[in-house]
């Protein structure tokens, strides 16, 4: 039997018919006020209703948060930990680590946004997950398409995993028609997205997501040049070209590199503006965040207009995984500064496995 | 599957089968030639110049084969999946110029920029899923003007888009073109690509053997005699695609202009592919290999396309 964890976020998405953009912290009360219904509960329950498997025992968080659904179907289950009649973000990551220590294979989890970041806490990169989408901010990319697709990916269940960026939307700034996001971890995803992708032939060519980092990191250490700081944005692929450089990397922050040693760890603007003074030649490499293709202004807001300027278009590398570009329309900057995002577009070559890259527009 | 509606006309099923007499024996020679020499005639190029292959992608992937082993392989994003994917696997350098819409455009001086080492360029025009056409004589005679290019360019949905370059064949060595009998001619099943190649491809594949079957050969030989089939059906497929772009426009859904036989879409209806599935109609979803709510439909039979614009208008 294949253990999975269920876990319903049974507020999220409440704030959207009655016009709120999300329901994190207090908010959901104001939604409940204005009349809201919670979304949650029909779907997991169309999802659960489309699983053709009968090897799942379900480790389920109790009442509102996912036994109530699976208790209307045949499925086998086990309820792991209480809650209260008011549930919250610290309800989810509890229960979430009690089912690990269950050893679950894979999670399940109905929410949006906000619950990805409170998944990620919990979870980590240790499991993969299926996210089905509920929430109000879906900006996060790791959510299946719908909750028919996410049933596929669970009936279809590879092993094939892509890691997903988890995005931490300001619900504040959303509210004021502003997008304000920065990158706040990872979740690892079943490769097969929708039910057609899952229906498909393996692809005798396709490589691995890690094996296409190993290449890119292997391209980039052998055209590194000495006497040069190198600066490594955050995310998974810059964890791999560290790791091949030997030096220990926070995978959301940005550190530098030089010679070989690490000389900055997870830098602010200060930080990076003071070493980029520091030596003579300074390089940026950065990967962009997938689904919206931003290099700068959304996921490492340290890289201010100041630093880029310093930098330069020239000193800027970009690295992605095929995967990643190839679902790109073109890569976009926002920095909040005009005149450095007009210095900073146009054209540019991303490195994306060994001696292969992509042009792409900048924006 | 992007495929042709209508089956080819019944002279030419006809000839298959009597293709299947003496199937102890291979392929004669003469058949071969005289395939040839109808491709040739066709599009009006020397017979010495075709080079015939079960289905084009087997000869796009033998030109990479062949020419990647010491030269850069440019390509554009979206293309031809399996060759893309090929030359991704096989190419020991691999420049890919990304497409964006809403006009899908090359720009010319960016990619002329590229081409200062030995290169191979694969251009599929018009461009399959986009249906764009991204070439025009002008780029094509600066790309082969650069002797270090060799320029290939798939020409699978030339007789949807009527726009060729067969015509600089003679003139350029480095040039050549790959096109199929699987599309305008209906003949997917049989699986009949040909190459015309300029002289410096024409060397290379002096040696390549013909993998065609007799019905396969039979087929095409009397589809080439007899093509008024041909010109029928594409008329009554670009006139059926020229509808259904007109009524999928009503329903908001961005549709995007292209020559080839089928038609790029971007929907926002979530699991459009899915939907459309269980009604039992096929489209391309092509989220996995490229964008979000990008969508390649293939133009059916007429109550074929009926029912697609029924099932979206009640969407």
């Amino acid at each position: 039997m294949k253990k999975i964890g269920l876990i319903v976020n049974p507020i999220a998405g409440m704030g959207g018919s009655v016009g709120l953009k999300g329901t994190d912290g207090e908010i959901y009360k104001k939604a409940i006020e204005l009349g809201a219904k919670p979304t949650t509960p029909q779907r997991i329950e169309e999802t659960l209703s489309l699983i053709k498997r009968e090897d799942i025992h379900f480790m389920v968080a109790p009442g509102k948060m996912g036994e109530n659904s699976i208790g209307k179907f045949d499925f086998k289950y086990e309820i792991v930990s209480t809650i209260n009649e008011e549930t919250n973000a610290s309800d989810t990551k509890r229960i979430v680590k009690k089912m690990l220590e269950k050893n679950i294979e894979l999670l399940i989890f109905v929410g949006g946004d906000g619950t990805a970041r409170d998944i990620y806490d919990a979870v980590g990169l240790n499991i993969p997950v299926i996210g089905i989408p509920s929430g109000v901010k879906m900006f996060s990319p790791v959510f299946a398409l719908s909750p028919n697709a996410a049933a596929q990916m669970i009936n279809n269940y590879t092993k094939e995993l892509t890691e997903k960026e988890v995005l931490d939307i300001d619900e504040e700034a959303f509210r004021e028609n502003k997008i304000s996001a920065k990158l706040y971890g990872y979740l690892k995803v079943p490769k097969n997205i929708t039910l057609l992708q899952a229906k498909k032939e393996p692809s005798n060519v396709s490589r691995s997501e890690e094996d296409m980092k190993e290449e890119i990191a292997d391209y980039l250490m052998e055209n590194l040049e000495k006497e040069t700081l190198y600066i490594l944005g955050p995310g998974t692929t810059l964890k791999t070209i560290a790791d091949k450089m030997g030096v220990e990397k926070t995978l959301l922050g940005i550190d530098a590199v030089f010679n070989g040693e690490l000389v900055g760890i997870d830098l602010n603007e200060k930080g990076l503006l003071t070493l980029i003074k520091m030596y003579n030649k300074s390089t940026i490499i950065v990967t962009p965040i997938g689904g919206n293709g931003f290099i700068f202004g959304r996921a490492s807001k340290q890289f201010t207009p100041e630093v880029l300027k310093l930098i330069g278009k020239k000193n800027i590398v970009v690295v992605a995984t095929e995967d990643k570009i190839n679902k790109l329309e073109c890569l976009r900057l926002d920095t909040g500064n005009i005149e450095v995002d007009k210095s900073l577009s146009g054209f540019t070559k991303v490195i994306t496995a060994y001696k292969k890259e992509t042009i792409i527009e900048v924006k | 599957m992007n495929e042709n509606p209508y089956l080819p006309a019944e002279s030419i099923r006809k000839a298959a089968v009597k293709g299947m007499e003496n199937v102890n024996r291979y392929s004669e020679l003469k058949y071969l030639n005289e395939l040839k020499k109808l491709i040739g005639k066709y599009s009006n190029i020397p017979l010495n110049r075709v080079i015939l292959s079960p289905g084009s992608d087997f000869i796009l992937r033998e030109v990479i084969n062949i020419f990647s082993k010491d030269r850069k392989i440019i390509m554009v994003n979206p293309s031809f999946f399996p060759v893309s994917q090929y030359a991704m696997k096989l190419a020991l350098k691999l420049t890919k110029i990304q497409l964006s819409p809403p006009g899908f455009k090359l720009d010319p001086e960016l990619f002329l920029n590229e081409l200062d080492e030995p290169t191979l360029l694969i251009i599929d025009n018009p461009n399959n899923p986009t249906g764009a056409s991204i070439l025009d004589n002008k780029l094509v005679e600066n790309i082969l003007q650069n002797k270090n290019v060799l320029l290939l360019v798939d020409e699978a949905y030339y007789e949807f888009s009527g726009q060729t370059f067969a015509g600089l064949i003679k003139k350029y060595p480095n040039l050549a073109i790959t096109r199929t009998m699987d599309k305008a001619f209906s003949l997917a099943g049989f699986r009949l690509g040909y190459l015309l190649a300029g002289d410096y491809f024409k060397d290379q594949f002096s040696d390549f053997p013909a993998f065609l079957s007799k019905p396969t050969l039979f087929a095409a030989i009397e589809a080439l005699k007899n093509p008024e089939y041909v010109t029928k059906n594409i008329k009554k497929i670009i006139s059926e695609k020229a509808r259904i772009e007109e009524e999928l426009k009503k329903t908001g859904i961005e549709v995007f202009p292209g020559s080839a036989n089928f038609i790029l879409i971007k929907c926002k209806i979530p699991d459009f592919a899915r939907k459309l599935m269980d009604s039992g109609i096929l489209i391309k979803d092509l989220s996995e290999e490229w964008l979000n709510g990008f969508y390649r439909i293939s133009i059916g039979l007429p109550e074929e396309n009926d029912a697609l614009l029924s099932i979206i208008k009640n969407n």
